[in-house]
């Protein structure tokens, strides 16, 4: 550990107690969102609120699970990230490879604007970009919606990749070609393995940002391939304020991530400061 | 035939460059066409050149320019706040030490959740008379009764409320990049500086924050840029209003699309917000950033 630890016994005790307030304000919000999705349906609104549930039901989620669309959202949401993982790391992995192995103009001219790609805001392309894929015919399938959500996550993953190919000495893809490997069959047999963990934080990435996308699902899908983020803004439209199903809905939908978050937190820790500090 | 090495990368680099140009460069192209022609809302219907004129009435609009000066203070607002805030924790977790782990841990779980969720998580925290914010701090002495705050139908303060998710959704960001900054300062240095007696707030303004300033720069850009983007947020706790006191640009092209049917009007909004949006990341990555400057 660095300078930066304070070892005076009274003092540590103090940010001790300041740390676990600030952490427990801070997980207050989400932890009231699980509370109340486990209210009998009209105790959501209660005046004045309660904290913890007079009757802890599972009422909200049945009926969540049983409203029309919902199911059929999740398998949406899944759909469209994978298949937007998958496209990213395809066109992410072999040009990040070439960036940093060939250091040609081309490809420094290509991470700029990688780049600059971050900082189109959604909604500008949007509207243009459903047309499209709209004359591909692939508007409100999950297919469509993985293409428009790729745009987004395909630079971040350009950017990770180049890093965790930089990591990698140049001596490996020698040795491979040297041992009669083609300079693909290098790329595929050697490096690829070597940098696999770092495509798994790629890919966890690029499915977050795909499974929390808001705004060209709202744009680019209407009925068949709705995902969850717009289920869940429905509930307050379709139905007034459901308190009670968009709580549990809204649980449903955060657990996973959490969970596999919590489960790679390592990772992710590296790929975010990765991807701050370099792209 | 043998490949040489430039001909080999250019390969690789060819399937993603074609997909950036055919759905990020061509709609951009496309944007920036329809711009300049007055478009009926209905698909295939009737299109008409006018030249700069959306480009005129957009300007002209008192909508737009305030839409624009809200996003910008929109952008100030939530990106000072999660740079306070975030360096404040991760200030506290580096007093800690190792120890901190499982904190940070916790910490972390809000940059997986949803925008809209927690847009929406929000705007039920905050209802006047049955959130639980203003529920907490009437018991606690501070309000005098519940509905004391209007926090999202007050258009004097609705801007800071919708801005309140999305300080809770990336304060972690910050304290995680900035904490991950601090790890690398090298101890002697603190020490050293220590011993000549810098304390406290001349260590932090002194030794701490010089040293971070690469960091400080990119997450306050990457941010900044996420920031002024922010649509869903908005959008699921109010919609842009009231009164239209929380319409920011995006939220104004996107109901000039949608809801007023005016697609070259918007497009016009969106090809200026585009431009100031890239002359500034240009700027930005080209003084400070500067990336591939080390390779």
């Amino acid at each position: 550990m660095n300078g930066l630890e304070i070892r005076r016994p009274a003092t540590r005790t103090l940010l001790w107690a300041l740390l676990v307030t600030v952490v427990v304000l801070y997980a207050f919000p989400f932890l009231y969102l699980l509370l109340t999705s486990f209210k009998p349906p009209l105790e959501t609104l209660a005046v004045p609120p309660t904290v913890l549930p007079s009757r802890w039901t599972a009422a909200n989620y049945a009926a969540v699970w049983a409203s029309h669309g919902v199911p059929a959202s999740f398998i949406n949401s899944i759909s469209t990230a994978t298949i937007s993982t998958l496209l990213s790391l395809v066109l992410a992995v072999p040009a990040a490879y070439a960036i940093t192995r060939f250091r040609t103009r081309a490809g420094r001219l290509f991470v700029m604007l990688a780049l600059i790609t971050r900082m189109v805001p959604p909604v500008a392309v949007g509207i243009p970009l459903s047309s499209t894929i709209n004359s591909l015919h692939l508007l409100d399938t999950p297919t469509g919606l993985a293409i428009a959500h790729t745009t987004i996550s395909l630079p971040l993953s350009i950017w990770l990749m180049s890093s965790f190919f930089e990591a990698v000495p140049d001596e490996l893809d020698e040795a491979a070609k040297v041992d009669g490997c083609s300079r693909l069959g290098a790329l595929w047999r050697v490096v690829i393995p070597v940098v696999s963990g770092g495509m798994a934080v790629t890919a966890i990435f690029a499915f977050l940002a795909s499974w929390n996308e808001f705004l060209f699902a709202l744009l680019l899908t209407s009925v068949r391939a709705q995902t969850t983020p717009l289920a869940i803004a429905n509930f307050q439209t379709q139905f007034g304020l459901d308190w009670g199903s968009m709580t549990a809905l809204a649980a449903l939908y955060s657990i996973p991530v959490i969970l596999l978050t919590l489960l790679l937190q390592r990772h992710i820790v590296a790929g975010l400061t990765l991807g701050a500090v370099k792209g | 035939m043998r490949l040489t090495d430039r001909r080999f990368a250019a390969l690789l680099m060819v399937p993603a460059a074609l997909f950036l140009a055919a759905f990020v460069a061509w709609p951009i192209v496309r944007l920036v066409m329809n711009s300049f022609y007055d478009i009926s809302p209905i698909a295939g219907g009737p299109r008409t050149f006018v030249g700069l004129g959306n480009y005129t009435t957009a300007l002209a609009s008192s909508g737009f320019r305030s839409s624009a000066v809200r996003t910008l203070a929109y952008t100030v607002l939530v990106v000072s706040a999660e740079f306070v805030l975030g360096l404040a924790t991760a200030l506290l977790f580096s007093a800690i030490g190792r120890r901190s782990a499982v904190f940070r841990t916790i910490f972390m779980y809000p940059l997986m959740i949803a925008p809209v969720v927690a847009g929406l998580l929000w705007r039920f925290l905050l209802i006047d008379n049955s959130g639980i914010v203003n529920a907490l701090l009437a018991r606690v002495g501070i309000l005098h009764s519940a509905s004391d705050i209007g926090w999202l139908s007050n258009s004097r303060i609705v801007l800071f409320s919708v801005a309140i998710p999305d300080i809770w959704l990336t304060t972690a960001f910050m304290a995680l990049v900035l904490f991950a900054g601090l790890q690398n300062i090298p101890g002697d240095v603190i020490e050293a500086a220590r011993l000549d007696g810098a304390k406290g707030w001349t260590l932090l303004r002194r030794i701490i924050v010089p040293l971070l300033r690469p960091v400080i720069a990119v997450t306050l850009i990457v941010r900044g840029i996420d920031a002024a983007k922010a649509f869903d947020i908005i959008l699921i706790q109010t919609g842009g209003g009231p009164e239209n006191a929380s319409q920011t640009l995006s939220l104004l092209i996107y109901r000039t699309m949608v809801r007023f049917g005016e697609p070259g009007l918007a497009s016009a909004m969106a090809t200026m917000y585009l431009l100031v949006m890239l002359a500034v990341a240009v700027a930005a990555v080209v003084t400070i950033w500067r990336p591939g400057a080390d390779a």
